[in-house]
């Protein structure tokens, strides 16, 4: 355990150990999990209307279908589950529970006004078809601008003005910290509606066991909350609810939410005391997993002449959707912005008010990043307004700004901790890694090279990781515990069980999880198995969403492992005749410092009696432990994207030329499952930024509700990341910090950056995402057309400035 | 429409003949039929690639055929790229390069590079990444894809070397 790095397991690129069923098409997804005979098949009714009232159902022609057993509306569930109800107590925030079919009023294309139960997915399908559903439409609203006009369309008649949260905060004498700037800016950005887009889509399947209790298995990053949830709106206990999670086909936060469709088939399973599976399309993915961004962040600042930042006012809309979500509420995205937009940087005054709306479109949830992505962009974008401005040079703004490692620890204006971190450090290595300085040297000030306009992106990020039970006190959410945990045995022939209440959706899990144990524990790293994803296997957890698994379920890990070693120690002790000080754990061997030694099986025997040496007295039998882990209230974790683009003058095409990332996630598990976290991630930002948004229409229609029309980034879109890593290990356990959304959020406001630098010449004002190649084509033709009568500006070095 | 009749498939070698109804997808055959569920179906419209399989040794989206169009032919899956305990050179390449995360959209990467790879044996970064642009990623970026790709490539090259010496 007190070994030398170099032969720790952490910070190995250990092999994933989960590939090979994968490789060989034997991963089980949900769709995959055998069903028993005479399982039913369920599929849903869609609203086509964004406002309507539901005048009648007539379902007679769908029940008469053979195969079909029943159709469902939202009265039949009345006594079978409750309405969706969020147990938070949150000032400035309301929304009405939401009964799991549309009841009298649907508020958004795609919401479920009916399910068909039927002996085979073929006719539930074709049954949804005959179910006659006769509409009354209304007013729809879809812009939260307007939403928030007197007079719009009401989502909900109890919900005023169309806001479900509003909050605000200031700093002391904030106004008197913005009047004292030398300069004033003000920008407004807009981020695209996108979506997580998992290639699998969700899906359930609720196994009856026994009279009164049920196996369910669904395609969840968060099976502890689905039981809770379940539990609570059944009516059952939770001991009699067991919740599976099968292999996940990518999560990204869109599987980290309790959703309608789970409570619906869980129900139907109790109903009809039969297996029951619902497996989604595509395109109700597209309409009803958790949408995400769709933010307006009107930002403000006041800087000195040299450019410090003296004090940011921000004013954010986050369109929340019909409906507030399962367990997170709608609050997430608009607080989460707000708290993190003063990133790296030393900010010491800020006011911000903050608004959920809510609008006739898909609810919105927690995507990978949350409000990150979009605060940074507000952020990075201000620093390169604010080095326009001045004339300086945007790293410089920037080197100005950031909070260095003496300033450490440091506790923003809204209160987040930053106990570690390599802000400045991180900022240098990228610039140095991508040749920055020799970029500025070369760059024509109209940034036209060949046809092609050339601009670099710098994003300095924050991201908050892990989040403690604190976290989740602060944020009122009474049913969101902030633990998770490990339960740990040494199994009777030595081998090592470590469960884990995490689900995994691609991340590694069996890997890193495999790694801690066996270093902390002093094991075979071979003879470790992780299981995960079972609420019946593991303790209570939080389960995996918000980057937190490798601080929460390694901090429990790391702690069931040092209990189980230490009682391991005192048997060997006890057998090597020795004192347990003098036992070292390695290498699933116990060592004494005279030389001799006993295995991890040989302990094991005595462990569970099956050995002729007794139990030492005062020893319990067996070799096992739960422990919980509470991490620290929030870690903080840190990176600097630097994106060089080019961007097609007739087209508006961009390309990226290159993009570099140095960053920090503390003590690293496993290099390579870590930068394949920031390459899935980039990538995801630079769908993001250049080409995903989910398009409505005014009335309300998802125009783009396929794969064909919201385009995700292929292999031709994304480039070769080029990685610097560091380490400065977090106040945790362990020292990880999170790593998940990173790539996501410094790759949006880096790519922004650099596409507004290379316009930076025609003097066209890039603001908003997603930039395709019509929104950007727009600006060039706007802007050279009234190029003459613009003047240029001119971006100097630091050394021309000094 | 719901008529049943026998369709009977050459998947993998192997005859499997089972009744079914004329409109149902090769894919739901593969998965559901004769459970060879390594076959994913990611988007059911042909855009993702999750569903490819071979027909006839070229690659074809499963949830775009009806089973009964395709008897008669030699359909591939992933489950027939290894050879008992021997992971094959582009599964092997996948593991090594940590090309796959959550493994969803792995199998018709697989299938669709195994065609890439015998059509053109020595590709370039770029012809990689047009061949793989038939498949969507959600996880990994790519880069650790063409990376495999590429070490896949050098090999099955040095097997063919070695076979023809």
């Amino acid at each position: 355990m007190n070994r030398e790095k170099s032969d720790s397991l952490i910070g190995q690129s250990k092999a994933r150990r989960e590939d090979e069923a994968l490789l060989r098409g034997e991963g089980r997804f949900i769709d995959d999990v055998p069903v028993p005979r005479g399982t039913l098949h369920v599929a849903f009714v869609l609203s086509p209307h964004a406002h309507a009232r539901i005048v009648s159902i007539d379902s007679e022609e769908a029940r008469a279908l053979p195969g079909v057993v029943a159709v469902y509306t939202a009265a039949d569930f009345k006594g079978l589950v409750k309405p969706i109800h969020i147990d938070v107590s949150m000032a400035g925030y309301y929304a009405p529970d939401r009964s799991v079919l549309a009841s009298e009023v649907v508020r958004f294309v795609g919401e479920g006004v009916a399910v068909v139960v039927a002996t085979s997915e073929y006719v539930a399908q074709d049954a949804i078809d005959l179910v006659q559903v006769d509409y009354e439409a209304l007013p729809a609203i879809v812009d939260m601008n307007e939403a928030m006009l007197p007079g719009a369309p009401l989502v909900h008649d109890d919900v005023p003005t169309n806001i479900f949260f509003s909050g605000q905060f200031s700093t002391p004498d904030f106004d008197q910290a913005f009047a004292a700037g030398d300069c004033k800016l003000k920008e407004t950005f807009r981020h695209g509606r996108v979506a997580g887009v998992p290639m699998e889509p969700r899906g359930c399947l609720a196994i009856p066991d026994g009279a009164d209790a049920m196996v369910f298995h669904t395609s969840t990053q968060i099976h502890h909350l689905v039981r809770e949830a379940l539990a609570s709106h059944l009516g059952r206990s939770e001991s009699c609810i067991r919740v599976v999670v099968p292999d996940v086909g990518g999560g990204f936060g869109t599987k980290a939410q309790v959703y309608p469709e789970e409570f619906i088939v869980a129900a139907l399973c109790f109903k009809f005391r039969k297996p029951v599976k619902w497996i989604q399309s595509r395109r109700e993915e597209l309409l009803t997993n958790i949408h995400a961004r769709d933010h307006q962040y009107e930002l403000e600042a006041s800087v000195s002449q040299e450019g410090i930042v003296l004090a940011l006012r921000l004013r954010l809309l986050a369109n929340a959707g019909a409906y507030s979500t399962y367990p997170w509420t709608s609050t997430l995205e608009c607080t989460g912005g707000a708290r993190m937009l003063l990133g790296p940087y030393k900010i010491r005054n800020y006011a911000f008010r903050n608004y959920a709306v809510a609008t006739h479109t898909g609810p919105s949830g927690v995507y990978r990043g949350v409000a990150q992505p979009s605060a940074m962009m507000a952020l990075e974008g201000m620093m390169d307004r604010i080095a326009r401005e001045l004339r300086m040079d945007p790293a410089e703004v920037r080197r100005r700004n950031l909070i260095q490692t003496e300033d450490l620890p440091w506790t923003t204006a809204v209160g987040v901790p930053y106990v570690t971190g390599s802000f400045a450090k991180c900022h240098e290595l990228a610039l140095e890694r991508a040749g920055y300085a020799g970029f500025r040297k070369t760059q024509p000030a109209d940034r036209l090279v060949d046809g092609k306009y050339r601009g670099i992106g710098i994003c300095n990020m924050t991201e908050l990781t892990g989040g403690g039970a604190m976290a989740w006190r602060a944020r009122g959410l009474a049913r969101v515990s902030g633990l998770d945990s490990a339960m740990l045995r040494v199994e009777p022939a030595g081998s090592v069980s470590v469960f884990v209440s995490h689900a995994a959706a691609g991340q590694g899990h069996h890997t890193t999880f495999a790694q801690i144990a066996a270093q902390y524990l002093g094991a075979n790293y071979a003879d470790v198995r992780v299981l995960q994803g079972d609420t019946s296997l593991s303790p209570y957890g939080t389960n995996t969403f918000a980057s937190r698994s490798a601080i929460t379920g390694g901090g429990a890990v790391i702690s069931a492992a040092l209990t189980v070693g230490a009682k391991m120690r005192r048997l060997a002790a006890a057998m090597l005749g020795c004192t347990q000080d003098q036992v070292e754990l390695r290498d699933g061997m116990a060592y004494s410092t005279s030389g001799s030694s006993v295995t991890f099986g040989q302990i094991a025997e005595v462990a569970y009696s099956m050995s002729s040496t007794p139990l030492p007295s005062g020893e319990t039998h067996g070799l096992e432990t739960s422990a919980f882990y509470d991490p620290p209230v929030i870690i903080v974790a840190n990176a600097t994207h630097v994106v060089e683009v080019s961007v097609d003058a007739l087209d508006g095409r961009v390309t990226i030329e290159r993009h570099v990332i140095a960053h920090d996630c503390g003590t690293t598990i496993n290099p390579m499952v870590v930068e394949g976290q920031l390459h899935g991630g980039s990538a995801q930002g630079i769908g993001e930024a250049l080409m995903e948004e989910l398009v409505y229409d005014e009335h309300g229609q998802l125009v783009n509700a396929t794969l064909l029309d919201y385009l995700l980034p292929t292999a031709m879109d994304v480039p070769r990341f080029e990685i610097e890593h560091l380490e400065s290990p977090s106040e945790g356990l362990g020292g990880f910090k999170g790593v998940g959304e990173g790539g996501v959020i410094g790759a949006v406001p880096a790519l922004v950056n650099a596409v507004a630098d290379a316009l930076s010449g025609i003097g066209a004002n890039v603001n908003r995402t997603p930039m395709r190649p019509s929104y950007l084509r727009g600006l060039i033709r706007g802007a050279t057309c009234t190029l003459e009568t613009t003047a240029q500006p001119v971006v100097k070095s630091p050394a021309e400035i000094a | 429409m719901t008529q049943i009749s026998e369709i009977s498939l050459k998947v993998n070698g192997e005859i499997h003949t089972r009744p079914a109804e004329p409109r149902m997808l090769l894919a739901d055959f593969l998965r559901h039929e004769i459970g060879l569920t390594g076959t994913h179906i990611g988007c059911s419209h042909g855009v993702c690639g999750a569903c490819t399989v071979q027909i006839d040794a070229k690659s074809a989206r499963s949830c775009l055929h009806f089973a009964v169009d395709v008897q008669g032919c030699e359909i591939r899956t992933v489950e027939s790229l290894a050879d008992g305990d021997v992971l094959h050179v582009i599964q092997q390449a996948f593991h090594e390069h940590h090309a796959l995360q959550c493994g969803f959209c792995t199998s018709g990467m697989l299938m669709t590079v195994e065609e890439f790879l015998r059509e053109c044996p020595a590709p370039t970064d770029a012809q990689i990444r047009s061949a793989l642009a038939n498949n969507i990623c959600r996880c990994t970026g790519y880069a650790n894809i063409v990376d495999a790709v590429a070490t896949a490539a050098r090999r099955l090259r040095g097997e063919r070397e070695e076979a023809s010496k």
